[in-house]
């Protein structure tokens, strides 16, 4: 229960506005961003339709109007404005807004956790082969080889790990759709698919990290290439005063 | 009630503008100009000029002058340095501390510079609300605009200049958005626009999507340090390099190069030659003439307008966009006059960019609107703006953990939790930073801050939670408290590059005493222009190619010459000290033109009615 600053009237925690003199409500312990923005907690949802919302509420509770209004106005629409933008962001991506779901489904956090260090067992094997192939490829960038050979062993090497991706992303679509469609099913049936749901963040952050390797990998790889022709290049011409 | 404006704070020319009957219009003196020169210049008696009067000192007190200060305004020292060698004003400061500009023989802040902007600002717009006959004319509430880029330090520097000024700062908004404001007004249509907005120091690029009257700014990038100022030095140091001889950059010589270079800067907008020319002097004996082609030009600035495409990816990129999404790209600031920066906007963006308002208006017309929107409380438009720089905390090694990401919208908060590191620890310091870099090393230093008063417990049991709060302005607060008693915490905040609340008080309080003086500065301001509009309007007259006429037909024996006399009196007066004397001549002027002045005015009259029937009169 809220209770408002102005009238002492209680209020729903999901309440905006009093419902007794509908001033705007301090923000409570909130912690639920489908709530706040009066959406079910499903995953699959309209990009326009919480646009909207966004724009809705942003025009009820932004700073710009309480100028003239009380202090605990004041305040209360600058802590709900920025709880809604918090909460525009985190729903808007479709990963931040898996983690919500997580979170507030009391899962523990799979942001950063030691699922970054230790290899998920699916993934085994593609880390293995691609460690390999990019410590050949450093040391053939170091001993001079020709990089665009390396570039094409590169690319080669990271398709692998692309398809993996494209494969997490498939499966967290399906876990999404499962999850809403799972709105009577039992504790244990939905407690599955948050595990499932979980699991696949936690991978797929690993997969980030590796790519995020083969990308630096390729650009120390291209530098080097235009370092190569620039020397061949004839010297550009300077100013002449 | 009194009234509410909105500021353009430019770094080179400042505006204001007001909403009149629901439509934003910028205010104009008495001879049309909306642009005030954001020049300050204190004479040997300790007056202050502000505005033209301030830029014709440049050439004449260059040591007195400040122009620029914008680019100054919460920085410090070590990011200036590099720039004050050409600069008439000394440029100081302890490092890590606020800057010191020295003029004559005062020292003062950029806050307290641009406040004397402010107050010229505040001034021009109740002297035109006066003169409309307005019953309460009093400006005493205003929102400013500063660069989308700008940092925490340098917002709050442009908020405690507004303070200064007396102003009530009802919000700060950015450049960028507040122009995409005054180009909504006319067709709230929808659709995802590019501000470019290339001013006289700084560069912003916003992208924005508009619907429903919502203006959502999606990510904004820029520089705020690149802008016609840098353009204008390019072009004095080429100068100054076939000018050979150090004797020749004294301040009042380099002041001269750079007015002729800006000249020859804004001829080559639409012409494709142009001349840097500077009058001979003491300093430079025979003159100096040259010629410069626009392609002479452009290959000078190339590497500087290049510079703004980075950004310009790096914004599109932000807000997951190519330039083929967009639906409009917007030029703002006065050098996307320069034909080079339209071709490279047009070429990155792949479309002609929009000009229709004027960009040096423009600004100053969505500050206005703003301000509107605040005090009317109308909804129709709202700006949904960014932070531009991410906001972090230094972590152990010195590594930057972020609390708030880059172009997050605003209002926006952010938490973390804190903990003791040994037994009864009672407080713990936290040094807050701004910037996309990992290292503390790196980013911009915004404040110290002290966490005091957590009760006394073993290590690592108190719970600490500190509050980020970035508000609509773009500004930080910062709020603590212990979870486990509910303790709210004391916080100092030392901010690095800004002025304590401390010393804004003081340098207010300095500022009422030196209304009295300011306001006698500024009646002997009014009587000079008052006397330069008699001059100037005089010699108009005296020009008028039938005037050989009206003279032999009309004018008595001497009258000319008494004419002639009257200003010549005047102007051997106008630039002097003495009040009386210049409304004394003046006075004797306006007499000595009275006839003349009927003279014309009937022959204009009835060369205007000629040839037309009564009853069309």
């Amino acid at each position: 229960m809220l209770e408002c600053r102005n009238c002492g009237a209680g209020a729903p925690l999901d309440e905006h506005f009093c419902p007794q003199c509908s001033r705007i409500l301090a923000l409570g312990r909130h912690g639920d961003y489908f709530a706040f923005l009066g959406l079910p907690r499903k995953l699959l949802i309209d990009p326009g339709d919480l646009e909207r919302r966004f724009r809705d509420l942003s025009r009820k509770f932004h700073p710009d109007y309480y100028y003239n209004a009380s202090p605990a106005e004041r305040l209360a629409s600058l802590e709900r404005s920025s709880y809604l933008n918090d909460a525009y962001r985190a729903l808007k991506n479709p990963i931040s807004r898996v983690e919500h779901l997580l979170a507030i489904e009391g899962l523990p956090s799979a942001r950063s956790e030691e699922g970054t260090a230790k290899v998920p067992p699916s993934l085994l094997e593609e880390v293995f082969a691609l460690n390999e192939e990019l410590d050949e490829i450093r040391e053939g960038r170091e001993s001079g080889e020709d990089p665009e050979v390396l570039l094409l062993r590169l690319a080669k090497a990271r398709e692998p790990i692309d398809a993996k991706r494209d494969e997490h992303e498939r499966q967290l679509q399906e876990l999404s759709a499962r999850w809403d469609s799972q709105e009577r099913a039992s504790a244990q049936e939905k407690r599955a698919t948050l595990d499932a749901l979980r699991e696949r963040i936690l991978e797929r952050n690993y997969i980030n990290n590796l790519l995020a390797t083969i990308e630096s990998e390729d650009s120390s790889l291209k530098s080097q290439g235009s370092r190569h022709e620039r020397a061949l290049s004839p010297k550009p011409g300077g100013l002449e005063p | 009630m009194s009234k509410v404006v909105g500021i353009d704070l430019g770094t080179t020319n400042s505006l204001v503008g007001y909403v009149d009957d629901g439509r934003p219009v910028v205010i104009r003196d008495d001879s049309g100009d909306a642009l005030v020169p954001s020049v300050v210049s204190v004479g040997n008696d300790g007056t202050i000029y502000v505005g033209r009067e301030a830029q014709r000192r440049l050439l004449t007190a260059p040591s007195r002058s400040v122009y620029s200060v914008k680019r100054f305004m919460g920085r410090g020292i070590e990011d200036v340095e590099n720039e004050a060698a050409l600069l008439p004003f000394g440029v100081s400061g302890e490092p890590g501390g606020v800057v010191r500009i020295g003029v004559a023989e005062q020292e003062f802040t950029p806050p307290e510079i641009s406040a004397f902007i402010l107050r010229e600002l505040k001034h021009r717009a109740e002297e035109y609300f006066r003169q409309r006959g307005e019953f309460d004319f009093e400006v005493d509430r205003a929102v400013i605009t500063v660069p989308a880029y700008f940092n925490d330090a340098q917002r709050t520097a442009t908020r405690d200049a507004g303070r200064l000024a007396g102003l009530e700062v009802l919000r700060i908004i950015n450049e960028p958005t507040a122009a995409s404001l005054a180009y909504g007004l006319d067709k709230r249509n929808r659709g995802t626009i590019a501000v470019y907005d290339l001013g006289g120091g700084t560069f912003d690029i916003s992208i924005l999507k508009v619907e429903d009257g919502v203006f959502q700014v999606l990510s904004t990038n820029g520089d705020t340090h690149l802008g016609g100022d840098d353009i204008d030095r390019l072009l004095v140091e080429q100068v100054l390099s076939e000018i050979a001889g150090p004797k020749e950059q004294d301040a009042a010589t380099v002041e001269a190069i750079r007015r002729a270079v800006i000249h020859a800067k804004w001829d080559l907008s639409d012409g494709d030659e142009a001349e840097i020319r500077i009058e001979p002097s003491p300093t430079v004996h025979a003159g100096y003439r040259r010629r410069i082609t626009r392609a002479e030009f452009e290959d000078v600035i190339r590497p500087l307008v290049d510079r703004t495409l980075e950004p310009c990816r790096q914004a599109l990129a932000d807000a997951a966009l190519q330039p083929s999404d967009l639906d409009e790209v917007v030029l703002v600031g006065g050098s996307t006059r320069i034909p080079l920066v339209r071709r490279v906007v047009e070429e990155l963006f792949g479309r002609r960019p929009h000009s229709e308002l004027n960009p040096d208006e423009v600004v100053a017309l969505g500050a206005a609107v703003q301000a509107d929107i605040l005090v009317s409380g109308r909804r129709e438009m709202l700006l949904l703006d960014v932070t531009p720089l991410s906001l972090g905390i230094e972590t152990m090694g010195g590594v930057v953990s972020k609390i708030i990401l880059r172009n997050s919208t605003i209002p926006a908060s952010g938490r973390e939790m804190f903990t003791s590191g040994v037994d009864n620890q009672t407080g713990v310091d936290i040094h807050v930073l701004q910037g996309e870099r990992e290292l503390a090393a790196d980013c911009r230093s915004l404040a110290h801050l002290h966490l005091g008063g957590i009760p006394p417990m073993p290590a690592g049991l108190p719970r600490i939670e500190v509050r980020f709060q970035i508000d609509a302005n773009g500004i930080l607060s910062v709020g603590a408290r212990e979870l486990r008693t509910g303790i709210e915490q004391i916080i100092e905040v030392k901010p690095s590059y800004g002025l304590t609340d401390q010393e804004v008080e003081r340098m207010l309080i300095e500022s009422f005493e030196h209304a009295e003086a300011d306001f006698e500065a500024r009646l002997l301001i009014d009587t000079r222009n008052d006397a330069e509009s008699v001059i100037h309007a005089t010699e108009k007259v005296l020009r008028r190619p039938d005037f050989a006429a009206i003279a032999a037909e009309q004018l008595e024996p001497g009258e000319r010459e008494r004419i002639d006399a009257a200003i010549a009196e005047l102007k051997a007066v106008i630039a002097g000290p003495d009040r009386s004397v210049i409304q004394e001549k003046t006075h004797a002027l306006n007499h000595a033109t009275q006839h003349l002045a009927e003279v014309t005015m009937n022959r204009t009259v009835r060369e205007a009615l000629a040839g037309r029937n009564v009853k069309d009169v």
